[in-house]
């Protein structure tokens, strides 16, 4: 039976005692959740459609073409038009849409012309649509998706190789710790955003567009897991000269159980304190590269390169850049609290002069 | 993290060495490292290049003036209209942008080719005689006059023994020699030059210091463009050329025949630069240049970002801004914007007459499935070119028909792009085997292969168009990748045939008759594409750095290609022109896109046009300097704004050259 032990325990406590991180964190939770399932509240495809007697939900399945619905074109139905056809049928034919009835990829043009139309309850574009009519809360919804989840695997690969390494430079020591320490001193004084964009330009768009991402987001991981292993190494050092190691050695234990059982457990505390800041970091480069357009690929929906349609059109159409710009502060700012709680939870000095 | 521990000195230099190198290796050659102050000791080259005359005693033939055949008719184009407005002013400052600074001054060699070379050579410098701008027959410039040989292909030239360089020394013969060793010379770097003064000349004839003639390569239709649009390069500048061209000229410049050039003091590198006027200029007073390049000044500002230009634009910074695009016309400099009405800016459409750019998609024939005429056909059926056209350049622009419009009868064989036509795009993919969609709507043949392509791009403002479109041909079951990269790069991927379908469109030059071998030519698509019986020769391999963006290789078109490049006959080259047209459309490899019939542009109120605004077949407002700066309304127009006092507001359509 797996249990925390009291010190973790205690810590945890702590973080629900620090109401701003805590509720950040439940925040975050949520809203994690709500994407994970957002083509039910965001999508051009309907919930539920009944068609003579049949019921369909086509939000997960294949495409439904529009002769399934007694439309006469055999491409994807447009589930709005289909919802006001049914409704001018008056029959027993229904549809019900999502929340927000618009994927992130449509050119959905209000009044004949692809331009940026005010945020509007009557048509459902509830932020408005960017400069080529597509929704600007589904493009802002997606593409925090994309930067969340991107964000998040970034920070478990740079973890992984960080610790590894790290760790390993730390017991090992010597020349190996030396050699590394060069390889990682040159390494980490390569302009990161350079080496991505250089890198990432040569890759070829052939690939589907979740290989490309999966790419850059290698590509991203390759050039910042460097930053974790002095941190790793300085910890692991630290512990290695500790008693209860010298102890599990004198009884027999191997390198894999000391580093396992004894070393990690110890050091893991202070690491988890840095994981929020990486995962802002990791959303604020790939916001950075999305507005230089070195991100994500086209049409991908992306903060980044709503952030800079919307500096494009200040002017003109300022609901793009304010609510690309309010969504970019609310989750920095959430995934900040919930760093700051955990780094004072884990503090084990209560009281300290830096609150 | 610290980076405060003991380390051996040798590997913290190592570290660095490395790091440098490979910064140096990212950061690619920048003007700095060019400006080595190596490049001082004098040379002198006259010797080399009167060898080179003495080798060449075919080319460079040296007559004296009384072999210069008598029963010559000579022309000088003097009746032909003014060009500009008798009520232009000189004088003035005018404030421009430029997005990026020069990165080098020569006009020659590599990285020339930007965006300030125009403001150097092509729209500033003096030809022998120019095009005029509405009767397309050509006035004088350097020349005083000129004339066709009997053999139609020798053109004899006088120069105006007014024409100076901008240091004060005439123009001679001379700098006309020179200009051929000049640019068959291997130092400048610039083998499309080297090849073009090789092959389109055979000879030039100096008969005294402003007499001479030059020989085309073939009597076509259009040799006088050939010699005339001719440029000369001063002599004694260029006395220092050698191994070394590329770094010892890099930020010197040349003395010019033109109204403008470039004092060493306003060279602020990475931030602005001025044109100045040329002082007591020679051809200031010459017919169709006497009310042109007015402006005193010109100061360009370096803005990296289009959009703060714009702003700098409406804060009165800039003087001009271009408005082409739609959301610039419509959204951000509405008619209804303050400035304008209140009259301090004008807002002005100009619809011109020239080439257009053949904005479109090119399909690499040569790739796997658009090798098939019906999978072709589909994407031309799946493209909704004109959904761009009326809903994001808000039916402003014109749906192009072929790769070769606005040449007059030479693009008049009546072919209409096709239309999207989601029917006939499932219909010819059907005939192609894919007849079944996949899960998400793109349909796949029986072998499971999805019918998607990449869409690429170097032009980083498309990006929106090729979004619409891919949305769009998802409807007919094909998938567009959009692959949209930068300039440099897209370019570069279209020059080594990596792309399977690529959006572009070449600057047309303003030409009598459209290039077909640059595109359509097999010698541009394949090494031996055929074998002598006109069948596909089995081991060809695709050539790179080449126009040719389809891999167009049909061995009829190469025949009617080489008969056209080789006609003199007007009739014959619009029959053949035609002809190759509808084989190209029936082949359909190219997706017409779409071309703007207009220039558009918001000036403000002391920027002043002539009457009619510009000539027929003007490119730009700018072009052809016709414009002038009225320092004594700009004063008026800034105390105006100062006291809330308006003017008449100016929103003006010039559509005399409507088509």
């Amino acid at each position: 039976m797996f249990s925390f032990n009291p010190q973790t325990l205690k810590k945890l406590r702590r973080f629900r005692q620090i109401k701003r991180g805590y509720y950040s964190f439940l925040f975050l939770s949520v809203l994690l959740l709500v994407l994970a399932f957002g083509e039910l509240l965001v999508n051009s495809r309907a919930l539920l459609v009944s068609y003579e007697g049949e019921l369909f939900f086509p939000t997960y399945t294949a495409f439904h073409p529009g002769t399934d619905f007694g439309l006469d074109y055999s491409y994807e139905t447009n589930y709005r038009e289909l919802k006001a056809h049914f409704a001018a049928q008056g029959g027993n034919n229904w549809v019900i849409m999502p929340l927000v009835p618009y994927n992130a990829y449509e050119n959905n043009a209000q009044g004949g012309m692809f331009k940026p139309v005010p945020p509007s309850l009557d048509n459902q574009h509830y932020l408005g649509t960017d400069t080529t009519s597509r929704d600007i809360l589904a493009r802002l919804f997606y593409g925090t998706r994309i930067a969340l989840v991107f964000a998040l695997v970034f920070t478990a690969w740079v973890y992984l190789i960080g610790i590894s390494v790290g760790c390993a430079m730390g017991y090992f020591g010597g020349v190996f710790d030396l050699f590394f320490q060069r390889v990682i001193e040159i390494w980490s004084n390569i302009p990161f955003l350079y080496m991505v964009i250089i890198v990432f330009s040569v890759i070829p768009s052939s690939l589907a567009i979740p290989s490309r991402i999966g790419i850059l987001l290698f590509i991203m991981v390759l050039f910042s897991w460097t930053g974790m292993t002095y941190n790793m190494r300085t910890e692991t050092y630290k512990e290695k000269s500790r008693d209860y190691i010298a102890a599990a050695r004198i009884l027999g234990a191997s390198d894999t159980r000391i580093v396992f059982r004894h070393i990690l457990p110890n050091v893991l505390a202070t690491l988890v304190t840095f994981m929020p800041f990486v995962v802002v970091s990791a959303i604020s480069a790939i916001t950075a590269l999305d507005f230089l357009g070195f991100g994500l690929p086209p049409p991908t929906p992306s903060l980044g390169e709503l952030l800079k349609q919307g500096t494009a059109n200040l002017r003109t159409a300022p609901w793009i850049v304010s609510a690309a710009f309010t969504t970019l502060v609310v989750l920095l700012t959430v995934v900040t609290f919930i760093g700051e709680a955990v780094r004072e939870s884990f503090d084990p000095k209560k009281f300290t002069v830096y609150r | 993290m610290s980076k405060a521990r003991p380390e051996r000195p040798w590997l913290r230099l190592l570290a660095a060495s490395v790091t440098t190198l490979a910064l140096a290796a990212c950061g690619g050659d920048d003007a700095g490292t060019t400006e080595s102050a190596a490049v001082t000791e004098a040379l002198d080259n006259s010797a080399e290049v009167q060898a080179y005359y003495a080798a060449n005693p075919d080319f460079f033939i040296f007559k004296s003036i009384a072999d210069l055949p008598a029963d010559l008719t000579w022309e000088s184009g003097a009746e032909l209209p003014e060009m500009g407005s008798p009520e232009a002013r000189k004088g003035g400052t005018e404030y421009r942008a430029l997005q990026d600074f020069p990165r080098t001054l020569r006009t020659i060699g590599p990285d020339s080719n930007g965006g300030f070379r125009p403001l150097l050579l092509d729209d500033v410098e003096m030809r022998i005689g120019f095009r005029h701008q509405d009767a397309f027959d050509f006035i004088p410039g350097l020349a005083s006059e000129w004339a066709r040989g009997e053999d139609g292909k020798t053109f004899y030239i006088r120069l105006d023994p007014r024409g100076r360089w901008s240091d004060g020394e005439p123009v001679t013969t001379d700098d006309f020699l020179f200009m051929f060793w000049f640019h068959r010379s291997p130092y400048i770097t610039a083998p499309w030059y080297n090849n073009y003064y090789s092959t389109m000349y055979t000879n030039i004839t100096r008969y005294d210091d402003l007499t001479f003639s030059v020989t085309t390569a073939a009597a076509k239709p259009d040799a006088d463009s050939k010699v005339l649009e001719l440029t000369p390069k001063p002599q004694h500048f260029y006395s220092e050329v050698g191994e070394d061209f590329v770094d010892r000229y890099q930020w010197r410049v040349a003395p010019t025949t033109g109204a403008y050039t470039v004092r060493e003091q306003d060279i602020k590198k990475g931030r602005s630069i001025a044109l100045t006027r040329v002082k007591d200029w020679w051809a200031n007073d010459k017919k169709h240049f006497r009310y042109r390049f007015n402006a005193d000044r010109i100061h360009f500002t370096v803005i990296r970002d289009t959009e703060k230009i714009f702003e700098a634009f409406r804060r009165g910074d800039l003087d001009q801004s271009g408005l082409n695009l739609a959301e610039y016309w419509y959204d951000k400099l509405p008619d209804d914007a303050a400035d304008v009405q209140a009259g301090y800016i004008h807002k002005s459409v100009f619809y011109n007459q020239r080439p257009r750019p053949n904005m479109g998609l090119w399909m690499n024939t040569a790739r796997p499935l658009l090798d098939n005429l019906d999978v072709r056909l589909g994407i031309q059926y799946a493209t909704n070119f004109q959904l761009v056209i009326d809903k994001f350049f808000r039916g402003d622009y014109n749906r192009l028909q072929s790769a070769q419009d606005g040449f007059g009868e030479f693009s008049a064989s009546g072919i209409r792009s096709r239309e999207y036509d989601v029917d006939k795009a499932l219909a010819h993919f059907a005939r192609a085997g894919f007849t079944e969609r996949g899960a998400d709507g793109i349909l796949v043949n029986a072998d499971g292969q999805r019918l998607a392509f990449t869409v690429s791009t170097g032009y980083q403002t498309m990006k929106d168009v090729l979004t619409i479109l891919k949305e769009e041909a998802a409807r007919a079951g094909l998938e567009f990748r959009v692959e949209v990269l930068d300039g440099t790069a897209g370019w570069k991927k279209v020059q080594e045939k990596q792309h399977d379908i690529h959006f572009a469109g070449f600057g047309v030059f303003l030409e009598m008759y459209p290039r077909f071998w640059e595109h359509f030519h097999s010698d541009n698509a394949y090494d031996d594409a055929f074998l002598d019986d006109g069948s596909i020769n089995p081991e060809r391999k695709i050539k790179t750095q080449t126009n040719n963006l389809e891999t167009f290789a049909v061995f009829e078109v190469d025949a009617l290609i080489e008969r056209y490049r080789a006609s003199a006959d007007t009739e014959e080259m619009i029959a053949i022109a035609n002809q190759i047209g509808n084989i190209l459309h029936d082949h359909a490899s190219y997706v017409p896109g779409f071309y703007q019939p207009f220039y558009r542009v918001g000036s403000w109120r002391w920027i002043r046009y002539p009457e009619f605004f510009n000539h027929k077949h003007s490119r730009s407002s700018g072009q052809l300097f016709v414009h002038w700066v009225d320092e004594e309304m700009k004063q008026e127009t800034l105390d105006a704004m100062k006291d809330g006092k308006t003017f008449e507001p100016q929103i003006r359509y010039y559509d005399q050259w409507k088509e």
